[in-house]
């Protein structure tokens, strides 16, 4: 266009000339500038040699300019041979075209270079989210609930001791261990389940802890009917019940209440599990992982922080679980 | 056969003290004198009926079997019974009498008396033993979160939160905290090892201090130095305590 415009009215020629010489030249570098996108994916700014790229850029737009120029003069004078006073103009337009060509040629792979940038960004962006789910994916799975090999050997001696004495009690014992077991196995594959089935699995926990400790375990519950069907993550709530047995029960003498609530509000599913405490108990190492690890796996599925809150009252340890409905 | 030996089980779960009930029975030498279902019966039970044999389960409820050990005015032989085997290599490397892990078989259990009714038929002194493993123990624990104590029947469990003073005298240590002063059978060189070495200092031959508790230093003499702890007792330190505070503080 700027072409058109100067030849047109700076330099007054006509139109034949106007059109036949930037057309063409529009054209020829067009075509030129297909190349340089390999000049440009070859020549990556992101690799290490940098001068070399440089060099390497030069001498490319030196010699696409000559090109150019060659085929230019060599069309242009044979098209528009009649014409004197173009033939002399083009003549002593080669330098400055020449010069416009390099000047072109930066252009072009600047606007190139912005295309790869852009698309590997892209291609990053994807990656990167890719990149993410998978993480998400792997540290869901590191904080999969693992059952404490110390509770399947005391369980086990409990039944050994039921063969022994109570024949007729070791063999429920032995199917409440086997079916608490293979709960926890399939609830590693389901990342959600109803509640009751959660549930479930969670009283057998404390039945079977029931026939190790006897009276030292009462459990009480307060379950809202319309709480039983809502989804909520696998295994959340049996660590939290052995978490209660763990420090409240085995460190207690005298018997110890578990009182499980929950309340359906209308955006969250409030489950509430309490324990009496003894404040003098002095808290063992490594408490509060498994807790911490039911915090982060409800963080990652509901991208919400602090969904599990614990309070200490004066004999009372509280754990409050916010479950968000998801809508339907 | 007449019973020779007298056993008492301690464990806090009945089933787990039911199975050695159990195949108790057909040994006809051991008459049950009772059972236990934690440290503190453990330690009445023990003291008073002075069993030849125990049979002892660790993780109990306030104090555990080890903690229990320290208590005893008499030392039975012991067996221990336990799911978790942290402790079990250590007690067959100091050569315990036994260690069952739960569940264990009948022929497994047989062996354990085996061994038990050799030594008791020797009458050969357990005390060593008992202390080998105590000592075990205590090494292999990280560090000290509490200390349990007796004062005639009474049993305290002293947080080491609650502990400001420990004072050397002759074979005992004196224990001042907050829950009042307690003497223990136990070296200073085992509470300079095993308390926390962030929150405890020994100060001087016969002083550790919670470095907490230091009110002031003063300088009483060339080089020589005297603490004043939060409770307005004086304690003399010597040089190397000395070193060791200015570090610290």
């Amino acid at each position: 266009m700027l072409q058109i415009v100067v030849l047109r009215y700076r330099l007054a020629f006509g139109w034949t000339e106007v059109t036949s010489d930037s057309l063409l030249s529009a054209f020829l570098f067009g075509f030129i500038a297909i190349t340089f996108w390999y000049q440009c994916r070859y020549n990556s700014l992101e690799s290490a040699n940098i001068l070399r790229v440089l060099i390497n850029h030069a001498l490319a737009a030196a010699l696409t300019a000559a090109i150019w120029l060659g085929l230019i003069y060599y069309f242009l004078s044979r098209i528009l041979a009649t014409s004197e006073t173009y033939l002399t103009f083009l003549e002593a337009s080669l330098p400055w075209r020449y010069f416009i060509g390099i000047l072109l040629y930066f252009v072009v792979v600047a606007f190139y270079y912005l295309l790869i940038y852009y698309q590997s960004f892209h291609e990053k962006l994807v990656r990167e989210s890719e990149l993410k789910s998978l993480v998400k994916e792997a540290e869901l799975k590191t904080l999969k609930f693992q059952i404490n090999p110390h509770f399947i050997f005391n369980s086990l001696n409990s039944i050994n001791s039921l063969i022994l004495t109570m024949p007729e009690n070791a063999s429920e014992m032995t199917v409440k261990l086997a079916d608490f077991l293979r709960s926890t196995l399939s609830s590693n594959d389901v990342p959600k389940k109803p509640f009751q089935e959660e549930l479930r699995t969670a009283k057998l926990y404390l039945d079977i802890e029931k026939t190790r400790f006897g009276e030292k375990i009462i459990y009480h519950e307060n379950i809202d009917k319309a709480a039983l069907g809502i989804p909520v993550p696998s295994m959340i709530l049996q660590p939290i019940f052995e978490n209660a047995v763990k420090y409240g029960v085995y460190e207690s003498l005298s018997p110890v209440n578990i009182r499980l609530t929950t309340r359906l509000e209308s955006h969250t599913l409030n489950i509430i599990i309490e324990n009496d405490f003894d404040p003098e108990n002095i808290t063992g190492k490594g408490e509060g992982v498994g807790l911490r690890n039911i915090n982060s796996r409800l963080e990652l599925m509901y991208g919400q922080p602090n969904l599990l809150k614990t309070t200490l009252a004066e004999k009372l340890f509280r754990i409050t679980i916010n479950i968000p409905l998801e809508d339907e | 056969m007449q019973p020779n030996f007298r056993a008492l089980v301690i464990d806090d779960e009945k089933l787990a003290r039911d199975v050695v009930k159990k195949h108790l029975e057909s040994f006809p030498e051991i008459s049950l004198a009772g059972e236990g279902s934690n440290g503190f019966e453990g330690t009445k039970l023990i003291n008073e009926l002075q069993p030849d044999l125990v049979f002892l389960d660790v993780q109990m409820p306030k104090i555990n079997g080890f903690e229990m050990l320290e208590l005893l005015e008499v030392q039975p032989l012991i067996i221990f019974i336990t799911a978790y085997d942290q402790f079990a290599l250590k007690a067959f490397e100091v050569n315990a009498v036994d260690y069952l892990m739960k569940p264990f078989s009948r022929e497994r259990f047989q062996e354990a008396m085996n061994k038990a009714l050799q030594s008791l038929s020797e009458k050969k002194p357990q005390a060593s033993q008992i202390k080998n493993i105590i000592a075990h123990h205590d090494s292999k624990s990280e560090s000290l979160d509490r200390v349990v104590v007796k004062s005639g029947n009474k049993i305290t469990v002293i947080p080491v939160d609650q502990l400001f003073h420990i004072e050397a005298q002759d074979d005992y240590v004196m224990l001042y905290s907050t829950l009042g002063n307690f003497l223990k059978q136990k070296t200073m060189t085992y509470f300079e090892k095993q308390l926390p070495p962030a929150e405890f200092l020994r100060v001087h031959r016969s002083h550790i201090v919670k470095i907490s508790a230091i009110a002031q230093i003063e300088l009483m003499g060339k080089e020589s130095y005297q603490l004043t702890l939060s409770n307005n007792t004086t304690l003399p330190v010597s040089k190397s305590g000395y070193k060791k505070l200015k570090e610290i503080l």
